[in-house]
């Protein structure tokens, strides 16, 4: 495997939340991250997954010190960005950028194209002078397939696809080498969400980046990622290289997410067995005991619901959280393989 | 064909008036709807689809303009029907869901008076009848406790919950056909597999007809037994779901299969997009809607609008299908 760029241990990000009025209510620990690890290696993509409200946004924005983590170590570069002061993280900010889902909330409706993208410019200081900038906002424009007359422009001329091509420039202004992309393609139509994935994808060939893609579509985080993670109510079920991920799934929420998704093939579809989950996500302010997922869980037994299932490799870098899955390996009598904790 | 078909739309053009122009939304849609099939609507945003539907339903804003040749439901002339005539088909033979459960409730109501409205205007119940049913149709759509349930309000409920409900109340009335815009676009995929099963199931029992509009191809191959794909304000193609997805005659269709990435091989290899973007509706390109975009595009193609070409009861509009005359 390549080298670690980003090493993400036991990150937990909470937020104090009203129960009922926003003044009177009791003020209570929403846990929306709660001890997630995972690395990314140089130049790769790691896909998180999940479903709303899972903690996987939280992550990403976490990482780029949108918010500040309640505990745990961001390791980038060799350093914590978690315990950096403001001033101290201010030139990492240049190394990492962020491509937003919406692409009509997150370009400033007053700006210009130009203006959007030369922002980071002269934030971080990258061109000396009008010309040098203006030539360089020139260049990205034309990298992510726009017009140079499309620069003096305002983002209300621009579809949406535009758009998103408007903020990877943007994001790649600085000349980053980690992007995350929350949800990039979500509210394009499909023929034009192959055509920003492949954008993305060259890119991450010709600059060296490496991605954290945030998405709730499976099949576009198959295609696009290196290694995937599948997070539930704020914490990580499963991870593994993506073929491992698809291929041989062993954790009962993976297992049924994964079989929700529709097929395009109808025949496949008529046959397949899906597994369909009963009711909804628990609230992340009143969580179960022990495993988050077994008030939906099909395999749930006893030892479920009193202790939390530690994320253990199973082989191969492949890493699961489920009680059963242990079971089952240690009655296979697989226990003599090397298996450590990440987790404490 | 006819003989089996409850909606019937032929020729249907809506446009509506913005301050800056005219947006052609729907350009001449036929379009049928069998008794008791599985219908899907297939498209990208603005193509139509959704506009086509509420076309049928009379659900149009004030700004709108609606023509047809034919507008039939059941027998019925919908383009002669008085307002108050509309109103009894709406919601009693023709339900609909709609795709945001977060706002097509009212949030003042309790779930138990939304679900009972059409039961006391259509069906003309007593309220404990109504009462009883409303319980009935909880249930049936998977909400336990239904009577409790029937007190609380929408915002108690969770977005799937909601969809279950407003699909409760879209069948309540057994309509004939059920129109589904969107209905899972704002869930996550579990909660969409837990609808699709209930729209399934519902249709099953009932043997009412759904039209199901989406831009999601793996929604449709997991429902729909017929499939019309739109593009531009018309319909381009229109089959069985199994010749669509496995022989799309349209480059469109062709096109917008190629564009998704398959669960299917873990294969990380290029996806192949369409170019550019859809044509704006306010000036519509003549002839083809899709020859900007298209990779086989003619002369012919943007001069005059191909008509359907049948293939085995499979049709398309391209002129690629049509057979060249001997100069």
């Amino acid at each position: 495997m390549s080298e670690e760029l980003l090493g993400v241990r036991d990150l937990k990000t909470h937020f104090a939340v009203r129960d009922s009025s926003p003044w009177f209510g009791a003020c209570r620990i929403l846990k929306a991250v709660d001890g997630v690890s995972f690395g990314i290696g140089r130049g790769k993509t790691f896909g998180l997954v999940g479903e709303s409200g899972c903690g996987k946004t939280t992550v990403g924005r976490t990482i780029l010190r949108l918010y500040r983590p309640a505990g745990g170590e961001i390791v980038f570069g060799g350093t914590d960005l978690a315990a950096l002061s403001e001033r101290e993280f201010f030139p990492y900010r240049r190394r990492m950028q962020m491509i937003f889902q919406d692409p009509f909330t997150s370009l400033d409706p007053r700006q210009t194209v130009g203006e959007i993208i030369g922002a980071p410019l002269s934030i971080h200081g990258l061109a000396p002078t009008r010309a040098a900038r203006a030539e360089r906002v020139r260049e990205l424009v034309g990298m992510v397939g726009l017009r140079s007359d499309h620069i003096g422009r305002y983002p209300h001329e621009f579809s949406g696809g535009q758009r998103q091509r408007i903020g990877i420039a943007r994001a790649l202004a600085s000349m980053p080498e980690f992007i995350v992309c929350d949800e990039p393609v979500s509210s394009l139509d499909v023929s034009i969400q192959a055509q920003i994935i492949n954008l993305l994808e060259e890119f991450q060939e010709r600059f060296g980046l490496t991605y954290l893609f945030i998405s709730h579509d499976l099949s576009v985080v198959r295609h696009i990622s290196h290694r995937v993670g599948v997070m539930y109510l704020g914490v990580m079920v499963e991870t593994a290289d993506v073929d491992e991920l698809y291929g041989n799934m062993l954790h009962p929420y993976t297992k049924s997410l994964m079989s929700a998704v529709p097929t395009a093939d109808p025949e496949i579809a008529k046959t397949r067995r899906r597994i369909i989950l009963e009711g909804d996500v628990p609230s992340p302010l009143d969580p179960p005991s022990g495993c988050p997922f077994r008030t939906r869980c099909r395999e749930a037994e006893g030892v479920c619901a009193e202790r939390n299932p530690r994320l253990t490799d199973v082989g191969s870098g492949h890493m699961v959280a489920c009680h059963k899955v242990e079971l089952q390996r240690k009655t296979a009598g697989e226990t003599r393989s090397p298996s450590f904790e990440i987790s404490k | 064909m006819n003989g089996a078909s409850l909606l019937d739309i032929k020729n249907l053009r809506t446009s509506f008036r913005m301050s800056d122009g005219v947006v052609q939304a729907v350009r001449g849609v036929s379009l049928s709807v069998r008794r008791g099939e599985f219908l899907g609507i297939v498209g990208e945003s603005g193509c139509g689809k959704s506009v086509t539907m509420l076309s049928v339903m009379g659900l149009l804003p004030e700004n709108a303009a609606m023509k047809a040749d034919v507008l039939a439901f059941d027998g019925k002339d919908l383009l002669r029907a008085s307002p108050r005539e509309k109103r009894s088909i709406r919601g009693d033979e023709i339900g609909m869901i709609f795709q945001d459960p977060m706002t097509s409730l009212d949030p003042l109501y309790t779930i138990g008076n939304q679900l009972m409205e059409p039961l006391r205007i259509h069906a003309k119940m007593s309220a404990r009848e109504a009462a009883r049913r409303a319980a009935e149709m909880l249930e049936m759509v998977g909400i336990s406790s239904p009577a409790s349930r029937l007190k609380q309000y929408p915002h108690e409920f969770s977005g799937g919950m909601r969809q279950r409900v407003m699909i409760a109340i879209a069948m309540s009335c057994n309509p004939k056909l059920l129109i589904a815009d969107e209905p899972t676009t704002a869930l996550d995929v579990t909660i969409q597999a837990q609808i699709l099963e209930l729209m399934k199931e519902m249709k099953e029992k009932s043997g009412t007809a759904v039209a199901l509009i989406t831009h999601d191809l793996g929604v449709i191959a997991s429902v729909c037994s017929r499939v019309a794909v739109m593009y531009g304000g018309l319909i381009v193609e229109e089959g069985e779901c199994g010749a669509i997805f496995y022989d799309p005659l349209h480059p469109y269709t062709k096109g917008l299969l190629a564009s998704i990435s398959g669960m299917g091989d873990g294969k990380r290899k290029k996806l192949a997009p369409i170019p550019g973007s859809p044509p704006d509706l306010m000036n519509p390109p003549d002839g083809c809607p899709f020859t900007a975009r298209c990779a086989y595009a003619m002369k012919i193609c943007a001069a005059a609008s191909p008509r359907f070409t049948n293939i085995g009861g499979h049709s398309a509009a391209c002129w690629l299908l049509r057979e060249r005359r001997a100069a």
